[in-house]
C-alpha cells in the first residue's frame, strides 16, 4: 500500500533523519483517508523537510523560504475541494515564515501545517533555529545558543489556529492518527513534530526524547464553549509550561467559521464556484457580462 | 477651448469631493477632461489640490498656467498663485482676506521661506487682501465669496455641515466661473451622490445657493458670462475613470478570479475597486462570475497567494508600488522558473524606499525588468494612457497564460491617481494558452516540445510537481546539466516566441509624421503630455514625431531600431533621472540617445514643460530637468 505512495524519487535525507518517519506517516496517513490523489497537494518550503513532496505520489509544490503557507493559501482558497497540508522546518516556519504562520491563524483555512522541528537549520550545516532552548550549544555552533525558544503551540493559540497538536517522528502509529485528525480538521492546524537530527542535533536524540516527553492522558483537546476556551487555553499553558513536551492532540476548536466559510460570507458566488472552477467563457463567447450594470458608477451619460 | 483649473485645500477637507464634481460635470457638459490630484502622505491638514483641465479633444496631460484657482485655504493661495495665467481668476473666502499669508504651520519650513522672500521680492504684502490686490494689478482677477453667509442663509445649513458643503461651494463658483449652467452641476451632484441621498440633498441646496448669488458678485468683473465651457459635441457613452478602476474593470473583463494586495499607496485603490465590483452581473442581473480578494498579511504573502491561486487554475493577479514590488520579487523568480502565469500591477510612485509614497515617478523600469536574481522570461508591458492600461489589463491576463509567464503590468503614479474620460470598453475573448488534452498518461507539466510552451494542467486534474530547484519535466529537483540546459533554454526561448506573435501596437507606437527629423521617446503617462504639445511643436515648423514604447520586456529591438536610427535627434523624455529607457534603447538598438528631458519631483510632466524642454534641446541644451508644479 505505502509503496504506491512513493513518487519513485529517491529520498535523499541523511541515514536516521527523522524525516524517514514523517515520510512514512504522511504516506499512511494519505492512503488511509481515501481521497484520491489529484485532490491533494502537498506544500513545503525550504529545507530538508522541504523536499518531501517530491518524494510522495500526490501533487507538490515545493515553494520559497518560508512561503509555503500563502501558497497554500491561495490554493486551498482558489479550489476548496483541494486536501492542502503544509510541511516546513522550525527555521522556515517559525523564523523566516513566522508573519505567515501567524496570519494562517487569525483566517483559519482549512490547512494543517506539519512543523518538522528538529533545532537547528540541517541543510547549511546545522545553525540554531528559533526552537533551540537558550543556552544550548549544538555542535556546530560555535557558542551556545542566545536566543530563547519559541513554542509553537502556544504560538497557534494566540494565533487563533483551531487544532494544535506535537507528535515524534519515530513513533509512526501516533504521528499517523495525529496527522489524519489534523487533515480531516475543518481548520487552521498546527503539527508539531519532534524530530531528531541524528548530523547536526546532538542534543534531541532518540535518547533524549525518550526522556523529555510524554502521552497526554486525561486531556480533552475538544473546546466546548466560550467558557471552556478559556479553561482550555489555561490548560493548554500550564502543560506548555512543564519540563517535558506534551505529545497528543492538544486543541480542537470547532467553533470558528473556517477561512472558506468566512469568504462564502461575502462573495455570494464562492460556494458555488469558487475561483479555480469557474468557466470564463460560455459556448466559445465571452461570458456576457453587462459592463454598464456591473460598472453603472464609473458611465457618463 | 482649453479649460485648466485647480481646487485646493487641506488634506481631508473634501477636496477629493470638489476635485471629482468637477470632473463629472465638465464630462457630464460633453467635455473631455484630465485630471491629476496630488496629495500628501497624511490623513489630514495638509496641502492637496486638483489640477483639472478639460478640452473638447482628447487629452491626456496637465497644462499651465491655469485659468482658475478655487482655494479652499489661504496655503491653497499661497501656494498657487503663481500657476494663474494672465486673465486668471482666482476664488477664495471673503472670510480670508485680512489673514496672513505666512502663518502656515502644515507648510514645510523651507518651502515656507521661499514664500515669504518670492513675497518681498515681489513686494505683494503679507495678508491675502494685498496679494489679491497684486494679482489684480497683474491682470488677474480675484473673487472673494461669503461661502458662509450663502450656505447658512441661502441653503439653510448649519454647523457642522456648513464645513462638509464648502467643497461644493467652491466647485460650484468654479464652475459657473467658467461659464458652466447651474443645471449641469446639479446633475453632476445627483450623479456623485448617486447612493447618498442626505448628502445630495445638501450637496444641490449648496449648488444652487452660491450660484444664485453667483452674478451678484462676478457679473460686476465679467467672470462667468461669457460662457467660456461651451458643451462638447455630442458623444456616445463614456467613462470616467482613474487609472486605479481601468485596472479593476480591465482586469475583471479579462477574467481575474483572485486578486491578492497589501494595502500600499497608489495601487491599493484598485482592488477596493474590484471587491466593490465582485458580482459580474449578466444581461438577466444573474451573476456570470465572481472574483475574490485577499488583503495579505505582506506583499510577500500576496506575490504567493496569486500564484498558489494560479496553478489551481484561477486567474490571478496582485497590485503595489515600488516598495511592495520589492518585496515580490523572489516570488516572481519563483514564478518564473516554474512558469506561472501572474499578473502584477506595478504602480511606479517616487523612491528609493519610502521615497515620495503618494506623488509620481518613472523610476522602476529598469527594475521591472531586471528584478529577480537568476534569468527568467517576463513579460513587462507599459501603458500610457487610461483606456490603455484598462485594455492592457485586459491583455496582460491573456499573455500571463498564452506564454506562463510572470506578467508586470507597469504604470505609475500619474496612471494611477489621474482621472479622465475613456471610451467604455467591450468584452472579448478570453485566451487561456495551451491546455492538457483529456487522458493524457503521465502528464509532465514542463514537457519538451517544440513549443517552449508545455500544456498546463491545473492542480486537482493531473499528478505535477513545482519546485523553485531547477526541475526535470515532471517538475522534479534536477541538477543534471544536460537537463538544465533544455529546461533553462525552453524558459528563454519564449522571448522569441513573444516578439514574434505580438502585435506592433502593444510593442511601441508612433504620434505624428513618419518623415520626422526629431523623435521623443517616451512611455507611461508621461505619453499624454508628449502628445499633446506635439500638434503646437508641429505648428511651429518641428519636425517632430513621439515614440512611446510599450513592451519594455521582452525589449522590441526591431520596431524601436527602425524609428531611433533614421531621427536626426533621438530625445528621452520621462520621469526619472538617467533617463531608463533611453538607457536601454541605447543597450538595446546601439543608437545613443543623447538628449533627455527628466523630471523628478514627484509631479507629472506636463504638456507646456515638454514644449520649452523641446525648445531648450533645440537651443542645444543636452539634458533639461523640469521643475513644475507643486
Amino acid at each position: 500500500m505505502s509503496m504506491d505512495w512513493n513518487s519513485g524519487v529517491w529520498p535523499d535525507w541523511c541515514p536516521g533523519c527523522g524525516n524517514f518517519g514523517i515520510f512514512t506517516a504522511v504516506k499512511g496517513a494519505l492512503s488511509e483517508l481515501g481521497i484520491s490523489r489529484e485532490k491533494m497537494v502537498l506544500v513545503s518550503g525550504i529545507g530538508c523537510s522541504g523536499k518531501i513532496p517530491h518524494f510522495v505520489k500526490v501533487p507538490g509544490v515545493h515553494t520559497l523560504h518560508g512561503r509555503a503557507i500563502p501558497f497554500a493559501t491561495g490554493i486551498k482558497a482558489s479550489n476548496p475541494d483541494l486536501k492542502v497540508i503544509v510541511h516546513g522546518g522550525d527555521g522556515d516556519l517559525l523564523g523566516i515564515g513566522m508573519g505567515h504562520l501567524i496570519a494562517m491563524g487569525r483566517r483559519n483555512p482549512e490547512i494543517l501545517v506539519v512543523v518538522h522541528n528538529n533545532g537547528v537549520y540541517g541543510l547549511t550545516k546545522g545553525q540554531a533555529s528559533p526552537t533551540l532552548q537558550l543556552g544550548k550549544k549544538t555542535k556546530s555552533l560555535a557558542f551556545p545558543n542566545i536566543n530563547s525558544a519559541v513554542n509553537p503551540i502556544l504560538l497557534g493559540i494566540a494565533s487563533g489556529y483551531t487544532f494544535l497538536a506535537r507528535s515524534y517522528a519515530y513513533n509512526i502509529d501516533h504521528l499517523k492518527s495525529c496527522l489524519k485528525q489534523g487533515i480531516s480538521h475543518s481548520g487552521a492546524g498546527i503539527l508539531e513534530v519532534i524530530q531528531p537530527c541524528p548530523t547536526w542535533n546532538n542534543i534531541v536524540t532518540m535518547d533524549w526524547v525518550e526522556k523529555n516527553t510524554y502521552y497526554l492522558k486525561d486531556w480533552d483537546p475538544v473546546v466546548k464553549d466560550d467558557e471552556d476556551a478559556v479553561k482550555k487555553a489555561q490548560g493548554i499553558i500550564g502543560i506548555e509550561s512543564g519540563e517535558k513536551k506534551a505529545l497528543g492532540t492538544i486543541l480542537i476548536d470547532r467553533r470558528k467559521d473556517p477561512f472558506g466559510k468566512r469568504l462564502a460570507s461575502i462573495y455570494k458566488h464562492y460556494a458555488a464556484e469558487p475561483p479555480a472552477t469557474q468557466q470564463l467563457e460560455k459556448g466559445g463567447a465571452p461570458l456576457p457580462i453587462d459592463l454598464e450594470k456591473t460598472f453603472q458608477k464609473f458611465y457618463i451619460h | 477651448m482649453d479649460l485648466n483649473l485647480i481646487v485646493g485645500g487641506p488634506q481631508g477637507g473634501g477636496i477629493e469631493t470638489a476635485g471629482m464634481l468637477a470632473v463629472r460635470a465638465l464630462a457630464m457638459h460633453g467635455l473631455e477632461v484630465f485630471a491629476d490630484r496630488e496629495y500628501h502622505s497624511n490623513i489630514k491638514g495638509k496641502h492637496s489640490y486638483s489640477h483639472i483641465r478639460a478640452s473638447y479633444r482628447p487629452i491626456n496631460s496637465i497644462k499651465y498656467p491655469v485659468d482658475f484657482v478655487g482655494a479652499l485655504d489661504i496655503e491653497t493661495i499661497a501656494t498657487h498663485y503663481k500657476d494663474l495665467g494672465p486673465g486668471g481668476v482666482l476664488i477664495h473666502d471673503a472670510s480670508l482676506l485680512d489673514k496672513t499669508l505666512t502663518k502656515l504651520p502644515p507648510m514645510e519650513k523651507k518651502r515656507l521661506e521661499r514664500l515669504k522672500a518670492e513675497l518681498e521680492r515681489e513686494k505683494i504684502g503679507n495678508t491675502v487682501k494685498e496679494l489679491d490686490e497684486w494679482l489684480e494689478k497683474n491682470g488677474r482677477t480675484v473673487l472673494p465669496f461669503p461661502f458662509l453667509g450663502m450656505i447658512t442663509e441661502k441653503a439653510k445649513l448649519a454647523s457642522p455641515m456648513i464645513e462638509k458643503a464648502m467643497n461644493t461651494a467652491m466647485t460650484t463658483a468654479l464652475l459657473r466661473g467658467a461659464g458652466m449652467p447651474l443645471d449641469t452641476i446639479l446633475e453632476a451632484i445627483d450623479s456623485l451622490f448617486m447612493e447618498k441621498a442626505e448628502a445630495r440633498e445638501l450637496n444641490r441646496a449648496v449648488a444652487a445657493a452660491v450660484s444664485d448669488g453667483f452674478d451678484e458678485i462676478a457679473g460686476t468683473k465679467g467672470i462667468g458670462k461669457k460662457g467660456t465651457v461651451g458643451k462638447g459635441p455630442a458623444r456616445g457613452k463614456r467613462m470616467l475613470v482613474a487609472g486605479n478602476d481601468a485596472v479593476a474593470i480591465g482586469k475583471l473583463i479579462g477574467g481575474l478570479r483572485l486578486q491578492t494586495y497589501y494595502p500600499i499607496t497608489p495601487a491599493a485603490d484598485e482592488s477596493f475597486v474590484i471587491e466593490q465590483h465582485s458580482n459580474l452581473f449578466g444581461p438577466e442581473g444573474e451573476i456570470v462570475g465572481s472574483p475574490i480578494v485577499i488583503q495579505a498579511e505582506d506583499e510577500i504573502s500576496a506575490i504567493c497567494m496569486a500564484i498558489g491561486g494560479a496553478l489551481t487554475g484561477a486567474r490571478a493577479a496582485t497590485c503595489t508600488s515600488g516598495p511592495g514590488f520589492s518585496l515580490m520579487v523572489e516570488g516572481i523568480g519563483w514564478a518564473g522558473i516554474n512558469e506561472v502565469p501572474v499578473v502584477i500591477t506595478y504602480y511606479q510612485r517616487g523612491g528609493p524606499s519610502t521615497g515620495l509614497p503618494t506623488r509620481h515617478s518613472q523610476s522602476d523600469l529598469l527594475f521591472a525588468i531586471n528584478s529577480g536574481h537568476g534569468e527568467f522570461q517576463r513579460i513587462v508591458l507599459a501603458s500610457g494612457s487610461h483606456e490603455e492600461t484598462l485594455d492592457d489589463a485586459v491583455k496582460c491576463m491573456d499573455y500571463a497564460e498564452r506564454y506562463q509567464v510572470p506578467v508586470i503590468h507597469l504604470l505609475d503614479k500619474g496612471i494611477a491617481n489621474c482621472v479622465t474620460t475613456i471610451n467604455p470598453p467591450t468584452l472579448r475573448r478570453i485566451d487561456r494558452g495551451k491546455r492538457i488534452l483529456k487522458g493524457v498518461l503521465e502528464y509532465r507539466r514542463f514537457a519538451f516540445d517544440s513549443d517552449p510552451v508545455s500544456p498546463r494542467a491545473f492542480l486537482g486534474e493531473e499528478l505535477m510537481w513545482y519546485t523553485g530547484d531547477e526541475h526535470d519535466e515532471s517538475g522534479h529537483i534536477s541538477e543534471d546539466p544536460e537537463n538544465r540546459r533544455r529546461m533553462y533554454e525552453k524558459r528563454m526561448s519564449k522571448m522569441e516566441k513573444i516578439l514574434k506573435e505580438a502585435p506592433d501596437g502593444d510593442k511601441a507606437v508612433l504620434f505624428g509624421d513618419d518623415n520626422f527629423e526629431d523623435l521623443l521617446v517616451t512611455w507611461g503617462v508621461t505619453t499624454g503630455a508628449a502628445v499633446d504639445a506635439l500638434p503646437e511643436l508641429q505648428a511651429a515648423g518641428s519636425k517632430l514625431a513621439v515614440l512611446q514604447v510599450r513592451m519594455i520586456e521582452p525589449f522590441p529591438v526591431d520596431i524601436v531600431s527602425k524609428y531611433v536610427s533614421k531621427a536626426k535627434r533621438v530625445i528621452g523624455l520621462e520621469a526619472n533621472y538617467i533617463g531608463q529607457l533611453a538607457e536601454l534603447i541605447g543597450w538595446k538598438t546601439g543608437v545613443k540617445v543623447k538628449n533627455r528631458i527628466l523630471k523628478y519631483t514627484g509631479r507629472l510632466i506636463t504638456q507646456d514643460e515638454v514644449v520649452s524642454a523641446y525648445m531648450r534641446i533645440k537651443g542645444g541644451e543636452e539634458r533639461v530637468v523640469l521643475t513644475g508644479g507643486e
